[in-house]
């Protein structure tokens, strides 16, 4: 048998060698191939009218799916429910990279809550063509695209491109319960300082009735630091800024730690069931207009009745401007790979500029359905105060301080900030722990410090 | 002849264990394709999560080690000592079915018994002061809950595996331990453990091994607890990061090789001095 | 007996008593958990039975999800566990025989590597797997998750220690004298004893495939997932434990509680009849003294 022997050894060592070599060969040659479509403004794969178009969202956008399902038969939809990215979870962006390195398994339209994708979804990554197609190259009419309410697409325009659409605009109002406040006589605070004071008043007078929260990653960062002008999350190019001992970062921790020390503020999240437990004593709560959908008008959350709560005027700081915060607003990817471009574009211009479900529960970024949207709630009466009004208010404020760097600050808030609260620390003592985690994110992600 | 038994296991050897060992090998000390030298690993070692993560999975091997170590023996020997062959079999059965529900199952299942509001031992759960899931998971409690989670899919096949050593110490070695005048006690300590000595240094290693690995139970925790279980809380997670959410596939690669080397240490360690197995 | 010592024993009872109420509470909780509301699972005692009711309930709330997507991940499961399984007996009974039972060179080499790998935790491997496969396109397709399953060196050690204690090399002899040609004495002498350990190195082989997160997790996301990670999967739609509002759509505890059930049924039937592999397996990892 020794011939044998011999052989198989050699062999063996041909085999891996071969292999290696393989690899290599593979590995140094994967591009995208094939030319730049003149219709589209990108290389495009070969298209399929009859195929299925994927869709990955999260389960808040799935009736909005069903009614799309409705509305066009025609179209084959697969709908694949994940969790819209939401806490900075980067579920899209993981998956994603999943499926450049397979080659294959892209969604043919994405969902996400968080406002910042484009900035890796619009990169070509390790030789892959960016998953997020360009829309205002040729996919979509320009005629369509300027039915956005102006700015609406900022978060997705990478250098003057468009490479998403916004689903809701998602600025700070002040959300009141009327009744309750009538029943109290207490006054609609319409600034921070007011709104700590009626926590003071609350807490000695009806302890247990409380007037939001800080346990939900979006809550911190954006309701209450976004509005205050902090400057936390702040991007200019490729240099990331935060500063949580800068004074309006200061007196937004300040408050926060006073009302969560008095009870006003309770470190529950608004879609936990220890939240909807107590609902009935919620007084007021600063948050995004769609709380409105996700909160209020929810049979399982509040469930408000008809003219028990009233959106007003953001609340603003004493010494600052007439600002707001912002909290995402979803946002809808097309696929670059996507082989029926042309479903996945009458499915997106269903889904956000429908007026019967554009939105899902939020205020709409298309014009025509956000003003659709007002006029409904308006003549419905379901709102005390002038709800139209306090919207569009707060949609114009939202301050422009921030940027969309290729991290969530609600990472860090969720890491650093909730579990060091519910173990009794307060902010101000997590503060800087919070910053330095941010920078080293930003600096993970190749931000240079400043 | 007896090569071609093994040919297909030796491809599937290479394929498998050495190919992607020498993959890794390769990104881990090249950037696009040039040999750069450490640089990927002085990166890594250099990020701010690898010192912490470090930290957590060792924190969490200590505390698993010395349990497993301490209470399977103790275990091992208690139901060793009862009489009834009825209920050592059903005590040994019950210890060891929890090993059904690895991986995914085993997280879930345990999200609940964390979980206050549906815990069935909720009652001791604010006996330790948490009242609500983002408090027992708090990144200072994690090493401990990841502990208590392994020690129950795990625990159970050991304690069967100690209590078969057990068995097989001779009948005359008990007898003249007990001739000697040795309580259970002595005989526990001067008999019958220093017999089990390599079954014990083999569940260590085995588990150290493993436990460097941590990937599943901290994900799924993260998943659940909306991110207060941080995405990076152990090495693993990190190398997966780095490879999905920072598309570095080389840094990727060194942590996956720092592993890699670990386990292997290990290994190669406990096969060739451990003298537990027959390698003729 | 004086009462030191049966104070002793006394304590030992307890603790013995304590790590089976430890060992068995999860489980007795996730046999009734999905038999109650959500209601009854947050309000009423831990260890009521809900009703018949409820279980249906949670049952048609779990396989309804996403059009039967439940069904999809368990034959995804199936599929994946059981095709590895073939290709793992198919390799490894014959490695291990070869390296107990034949001569040839490099024998000792494999032995001990095989020994080497073996302990070597498989999680160690999967993210460079991945890469592997991801350079040669084999990602995503149900082989990248099948042949890295398939590579069992644990098996083929199994194998390799049982025919070397419990086949004689003179039985095999004696046949090839009688004329047998190699394969013959494999299939027709050898092949016969080994059923006991064709179902051990099976047993391990499918249960540690079965529970496997990280590899399917990396290589085969969305439906071509297996029931592990379609469970972390289900999470995301689980209110309490992600941010999410539209009550129609949504897994509540009780279902979930039902689906972890349903991810761990095969294996935990297996368990149950198996009691006996378990223990002649791991124990065979080493030998006697």
């Amino acid at each position: 048998m020794a011939p044998q022997h011999h052989r198989t050894s050699v062999s063996r060592l041909l085999i891996t060698a071969t292999a290696i070599a393989g690899l290599a060969a593979l590995t140094a040659c994967s591009g995208p191939a094939g030319e730049i479509d003149e219709n589209y403004g990108f290389v495009v794969a070969e298209q399929n009218p009859d195929s299925e178009i994927t869709i990955w969202a999260d389960a808040t956008r799935q009736p909005a799916v069903e009614a799309f399902q409705k509305a066009h038969p025609e179209v084959k939809v697969n709908l694949v429910v994940d969790d819209g990215s939401a806490n900075g979870s980067a579920t899209l962006q993981t998956k994603i990279a999943l499926a450049d390195q397979a080659g294959e398994g892209w969604p043919d339209v994405a969902f996400s809550t968080q406002t910042n994708d484009a900035s890796w979804a619009a990169k070509e990554t390790n030789g892959v063509q960016a998953f997020a197609a360009p829309l205002d190259k040729g996919y979509f009419d320009e005629d369509f695209l300027s039915g956005f309410t102006p700015g609406a697409l900022d978060p997705v325009t990478i250098d003057d491109t468009v490479y998403g659409l916004r689903n809701d605009l998602a600025p700070v109002l002040f959300w009141y319960n009327k009744t309750l406040l009538d029943e109290f006589g207490y006054d609609v605070p319409t600034t921070w300082e007011e709104y700590q004071e009626l926590g003071d008043k609350l807490a000695s007078d009806h302890p247990d009735y409380f007037l939001g929260t800080v346990g939900d990653s979006f809550a911190g960062p954006y309701v209450f630091y976004w509005s205050g002008e902090a400057p936390i999350y702040q991007v200019d190019g490729d240099t990331f800024h935060s500063d949580t001992s800068d004074a309006n970062s200061m007196k937004v921790t300040e408050m926060l730690d006073h009302m969560v020390a008095n009870g006003t503020l309770t470190q529950d999240s608004v879609f936990g069931a220890d939240f909807v437990a107590k609902a009935d004593h919620l007084v007021a709560i600063p948050g995004p207009a769609w709380y409105s959908g996700a909160l209020f008008q929810n049979p399982d959350s509040v469930n408000a009745a008809a003219g028990q709560w009233g959106a007003a005027n953001p609340l603003t700081w004493e010494n600052g401007g007439d600002v707001t915060g912002n909290v995402g607003g979803g946002m809808w990817y097309a696929s670059s790979h996507s082989k029926n471009l042309e479903a996945v574009k009458t499915f997106l211009e269903f889904i956000v500029s429908d007026p019967s479900t554009a939105g899902t529960g939020g205020l709409p970024a298309y014009q025509s359905a956000a003003d659709a949207w007002l006029s409904d709630q308006a003549s419905s009466g379901f709102y005390d105060g002038d709800f139209a009004g306090a919207v569009s208010t707060a949609a114009g404020s939202v301050w422009n301080g921030w940027g969309y760097p290729n991290f969530s600050p609600e990472t860090s808030w969720t890491k650093i900030i909730i579990p060091g609260i519910a173990s009794g620390k307060t902010i101000k003592e997590l503060s800087a722990d919070w910053q330095k985690e941010m920078q080293n994110e930003a600096q993970a992600q190749g931000y240079t410090i400043g | 002849m007896g090569v071609a038994f093994v040919t297909p296991y030796t491809l599937f050897l290479l394929a498998f264990g050495a190919l992607p060992t020498l993959y890794a090998i390769y990104l881990a000390f090249t950037k696009n394709n040039a040999f750069v030298g450490l640089d990927n690993f002085v990166r890594v070692v250099q990020d701010y999560r690898f010192m912490p993560a470090v930290g957590h999975v060792g924190l969490y091997l200590i505390v698993w080690l010395i349990s497993l170590i301490v209470l399977v023996v103790l275990l091992a020997l208690a139901v060793h000592g009862v009489r009834s062959r009825r209920l050592s079999t059903s005590v040994r059965f019950i210890y060891y079915i929890p090993g059904a529900l690895a991986g995914a199952s085993s997280v879930l299942l345990w999200l609940f018994v964390l979980d206050p509001s549906v815990s069935p031992v909720s009652g001791l759960l604010n006996l330790l002061g948490s009242d609500s899931f983002v408090n027992t998971i708090q990144i200072d409690r994690l090493p401990v809950v990841l502990a208590i989670i392994a020690f129950w899919t795990g625990a159970g096949g050991w304690i069967v595996i100690m209590y078969g050593a057990l068995n097989n110490i001779p009948n005359e070695v008990m007898e003249a331990a007990r001739i000697d005048g040795a309580g259970p006690i002595k005989t526990a300590l001067f008999v019958q453990i220093p017999l089990l000595r390599k079954w014990i240094s083999y569940m260590v290693i085995l588990s150290l091994a493993a436990g460097t690995q941590l990937f599943v139970e901290p994900r799924v925790l993260s998943q659940a607890s909306r991110g207060v279980v941080p995405q990076d809380y152990s090495l693993n997670q990190l190398a997966f990061l780095f490879a999905f959410k920072q598309n570095d596939f080389n840094g990727s690669a060194a942590i996956s090789l720092l592993l890699l080397v670990v386990a292997l240490g290990l290994s190669v360690f406990f096969v060739f001095r451990g003298g537990l197995f027959e390698r003729d | 007996m004086d009462p030191g010592r049966w104070l002793g024993r006394a304590l030992i009872w307890v603790v013995m008593a304590a790590f089976v109420v430890f060992f068995a509470l999860p489980i007795v909780w996730l046999l009734l958990a999905p038999t109650k509301t959500l209601r009854q699972l947050l309000l009423d005692g831990p260890f009521t039975v809900g009703s018949f009711d409820g279980l249906l309930q949670n049952w048609m709330d779990l396989t309804s999800y996403q059009n039967g997507l439940i069904w999809t991940w368990l034959g995804n499961s199936a599929m994946y566990s059981g095709l590895a399984l073939i290709v793992t007996l198919a390799i490894s009974i014959p490695a291990g025989y070869a390296l107990a039972l034949t001569d040839f060179r490099g024998r000792r080499t494999l032995l001990a590597t095989t020994l080497v790998v073996m302990l070597i935790p498989n999680t160690a491997l999967v993210l460079p797997i991945f890469l592997e496969l991801s350079a040669v396109r084999l990602v995503g397709s149900p082989l990248s998750v099948i042949l890295p399953f398939s590579f069992f060196p644990f098996g083929v050690y199994l194998t390799y220690i049982y025919f070397s204690t419990a086949v004689s090399r003179d039985l095999l002899d004696a046949a090839r004298i009688d004329g047998a040609s190699e394969l013959r004495v494999f299939t027709r002498v050898a092949m016969p004893l080994a059923t006991p350990v064709i179902a051990l190195v099976g047993f391990f082989s499918f249960t540690g495939n079965w529970n496997n997160y990280f590899l399917p997790f990396v290589m085969v996301p969305g439906r071509k997932a297996p029931i592990q990670v379609g469970l972390a999967e289900l999470l995301s739609n689980v209110p309490q434990f992600n941010p999410t509002n539209a009550a129609s759509t949504t897994i509540d505890l009780p279902a979930l509680a039902l689906g972890t059930l349903f991810s761990v049924a095969p294996v935990l039937i297996i368990f149950l009849f198996s009691q006996r592999f378990l223990v002649t397996g791991m124990t065979a990892g080493g030998t006697k003294e």
